[in-house]
């Protein structure tokens, strides 16, 4: 049996503590994650999703719990952070904010060029992530970067993360502010990622089609809790539990709810468009 | 250029000054560097840019918020004193924006660069001279500063002004520069 | 080390201390002035007993406002060194220039009067009595009411065609984006340490390199916060703000005998300090 790529045991987190502002952020938080697994995390604003994905590359050190990833320990002070950074890729929100190099190449080779590597294997990376995300390589790496879409520079901003080669890629809200086809393209291009290049993927989402699409497994947490974890197929079969942590549902997973409601019998679990597609076929024909 | 204070510039001046205040409160403001102080300032970084990108009076006001906030956070009792706080701030942004202005039809770059080095300059001369004045230090004591961590203040301030304002005005062309991995 | 990164957090824009004090509550138009009149008196005040007697005022100031002294002596400790140097320095070399009263000392061009001994200990005053008193003034203000102060001292100016409002506009703006680019500078340090930037790694010689490290934070926090610029020109150019145009005030001020009071006071103490002889 091979260990968990993810492993976070009883993390807890407080943000100024010690003063009379103290926030409990995280409170004994467990995720394990599998090697090429992908893994949503869902839940409301300040249900402290971004505390924790900040810890898994070691932005923010455990003040009690484990975070061990791929076998370096986070709370070790020892630890070699840098490393650390190199295994685990994060994106944050809106990262096209953070793209500052005139030209898309060196914007993307800048963490390559950081860890030292000689010129011939930084091309080499680049070259490869901005095929991974759908970047022509000769076409655009001379392009100026303010010259690009919102998309194309999301795009870009990815690939800077993905040059690093990471074996983990941590994504905070991937889509958000993005128009539908640059959407939908991204999240073909996470899930290529996922399934052929083998990268483990955990990302943080308010958009449920979009869990439903990508998700393996999902973690709902609530008030710096999990509050539960399982399959889509388990989360969006559940609509007490849903209601209960004020989370949306997928637009098919609705309809068949309220098909259900009329007094139809449908498997509400089925909650990508094809399958309630089916269902509702089903229905028909019956 | 229009005249008076328009939207554009209440605006620019107000968010300006805002990154001139945060650069004052945190150590992003203060970049390690050899010199007696051990760091070099940008933080009349945002008043060359205003005087750069919006005029003179811009300039000044974001100096003088500048000004206001070294004076309030002050830890050095030099800048606890206002008249050494706060005037010399005044005029960062107005040398920075005729030396732009003056130099524009040369070379926008050089145009930019030596606007951030006359600011940081302007910054360093006048805070010193008027310590002098004040009588907080002699005038060989103003020199050598000025000297040892004025000029590569004045560096940092021409890589950061030209960095800063080359990037927000687009000022690449397209095709006509290579990226580092090419070719 | 988990707050490495944590700015937004821990920022904090002069040093406010409530302790609602007959100081704390004066109408700050009369605390900035009688501040403003206080300071160009010790500027100008270069003997003996006025700095004494103005130094007494200054502590008298913290019991007033019911702040702490250490609060004072905190801006003032790690003043100590640099005043010490620099009265050494003074009184070595400003004997030259100040060569009035008695010579005590002459050695070279190393030259010590009365007159220079008396430079040395006024400005060592001067600057403890300056540091007090804007610690008062900034610990007992908040900066929304320094920034309303300002705006109604300044009012006179606008029949000079000075744009007071557009000005108080521009402070309020300021103070208002201070948190939320606090917040996209610690964004922008997290991203780009993901990506394996150091900031401050470089060997400390080198400052072009140095500088170029901070590049990556650099400008696109000055983007972002010009990006935000270009939103609120247009929000506010779509809501007709004109700048200049006569508005009214959502606080008002009204003095009071206190105020007045403080006033007068200030400008009593000025007057003594600028007339002791000695």
């Amino acid at each position: 049996m091979t260990s968990p790529i993810v492993d976070v045991a009883d993390l807890s987190h407080v943000y100024m503590q010690g003063t009379p502002l103290a926030h409990r952020a995280l409170d004994r938080v467990s995720i394990q994650v599998e090697r090429g697994e992908c893994i949503a995390i869902i839940g409301h604003t300040g249900s402290g999703k971004s505390t924790l994905i900040q810890h898994l590359n070691g932005l923010m050190r455990p003040q009690s719990g484990k975070v061990v990833v791929n076998g370096l320990d986070v709370s070790d002070p020892k630890v070699d952070i840098r490393l650390l950074r190199r295994q685990v890729g994060l994106v944050f929100q809106n990262p096209e904010d953070q793209l500052f190099e005139k030209l898309v190449g060196d914007d993307i080779a800048y963490g390559p060029f950081k860890m030292g590597l000689p010129i011939a294997e930084v091309k080499e990376r680049v070259e490869w992530a901005m095929e991974l995300v759908g970047l022509s390589f000769d076409e655009m790496k001379d392009r100026p970067t303010f010259a690009l879409s919102g998309g194309q520079k999301r795009k870009v901003a990815l690939a800077g993360v993905l040059a690093l080669r990471p074996h983990v890629l941590v994504l905070d809200e991937p889509t958000a502010g993005l128009d539908p086809r640059s959407r939908n393209e991204l999240l073909q291009r996470i899930l290529r990622l996922n399934q052929e290049e083998g990268l483990t993927v955990i990302f943080v989402s308010h958009n449920m089609e979009e869990v439903a699409r990508l998700a393996q497994r999902v973690y709902v947490m609530a008030n710096g809790q999990i509050a539960c974890e399982g399959t889509p197929r388990r989360i969006f079969g559940n609509s007490s539990l849903l209601q209960e942590h004020h989370i949306g549902t997928p637009e098919a997973v609705d309809i068949l709810y309220q098909l259900r409601e009329q007094g139809y019998a449908v498997d509400t679990g089925s909650f990508l468009p094809e399958e309630a597609a089916a269902e509702i076929l089903n229905l028909i024909k019956r | 250029m229009e005249k008076g204070l328009t939207v554009r510039r209440i605006v620019i001046a107000g968010v300006l000054g805002a990154i001139a205040i945060l650069l004052g409160v945190t150590r992003l403001g203060y970049i390690p560097v050899p010199t007696a102080a051990g760091n070099a300032t940008i933080m009349h970084i945002p008043a060359v840019i205003g005087g750069i990108m919006e005029g003179w009076g811009v300039g000044m006001i974001i100096g003088l918020i500048f000004g206001v906030s070294s004076f309030l956070n002050a830890t050095v009792p030099l800048f606890k004193d206002p008249l050494v706080a706060i005037l010399p701030r005044l005029f960062i942004g107005v040398t920075a924006y005729f030396t732009y202005v003056g130099l524009k039809n040369i070379n926008e770059y050089f145009a930019i660069g030596a606007a951030g080095f006359i600011g940081a300059m302007t910054n360093t001369i006048l805070v010193l001279g008027m310590a002098v004045i004040r009588g907080y230090m002699t005038f060989g004591v103003a020199a050598t500063v000025a000297l040892t961590s004025g000029l590569p203040e004045a560096i940092v301030s021409v890589i950061v002004t030209l960095a800063v304002v080359a990037s927000w005005k687009n000022l690449v062309k397209a095709g006509k520069q290579k990226s580092k991995i090419s070719g | 080390m988990s707050t490495e990164f944590e700015l937004s957090r821990n920022i904090t824009i002069g040093q406010y201390l409530p302790t609602n004090s007959v100081v704390h509550r004066l109408d700050p138009r009369f605390k900035l002035a009688a501040f403003v009149i206080m300071i160009l008196a010790i500027a100008i005040c270069s003997t003996y007993v006025g700095n004494l007697f103005a130094l007494a005022v200054c502590i008298g100031m913290f019991w007033v406002s019911k702040i702490p002294l250490h609060y004072g002596l905190s801006g003032v400790k790690p003043a100590i060194p640099f005043i010490i140097i620099l009265a050494t320095l003074q009184l070595l070399f400003y004997g030259e220039i100040a060569r009035g009263g008695t010579i005590y000392f002459q050695y070279g061009f190393i030259t010590i009067s009365s007159e220079s001994v008396r430079l040395v200990l006024v400005s060592a005053m001067r600057f403890v009595e300056v540091i007090f008193l804007s610690s008062v003034l900034t610990l007992s203000t908040s900066t929304t009411e320094l920034t309303h102060g300002m705006e109604r001292l300044l009012g006179p100016l606008q029949k000079v065609k000075f744009p007071v409002h557009a000005f108080a506009l521009i402070i309020t703006i300021a103070i208002r984006f201070v948190p939320t680019f606090a917040m996209e500078m610690e964004k922008m340090m997290k991203a780009q340490a993901s990506r394996g930037a150091d900031f401050g790694t470089g060997e400390w010689w080198r400052i072009i390199r140095r500088t170029k490290d901070m590049l990556p934070i650099i400008i696109p926090l000055f983007n972002v916060a010009l990006a935000r610029a270009e939103d609120l020109i247009l929000a506010m150019e779509a809501r007709c703000y004109m700048p200049g145009a006569s508005r009214t005030q959502y606080t008002h001020y009204k003095a009071t005998g206190k105020d007045y009071s403080a006033l007068i006071i200030s400008i009593m103490i000025s007057v003594i300090m600028l007339y002791i002889p000695w």
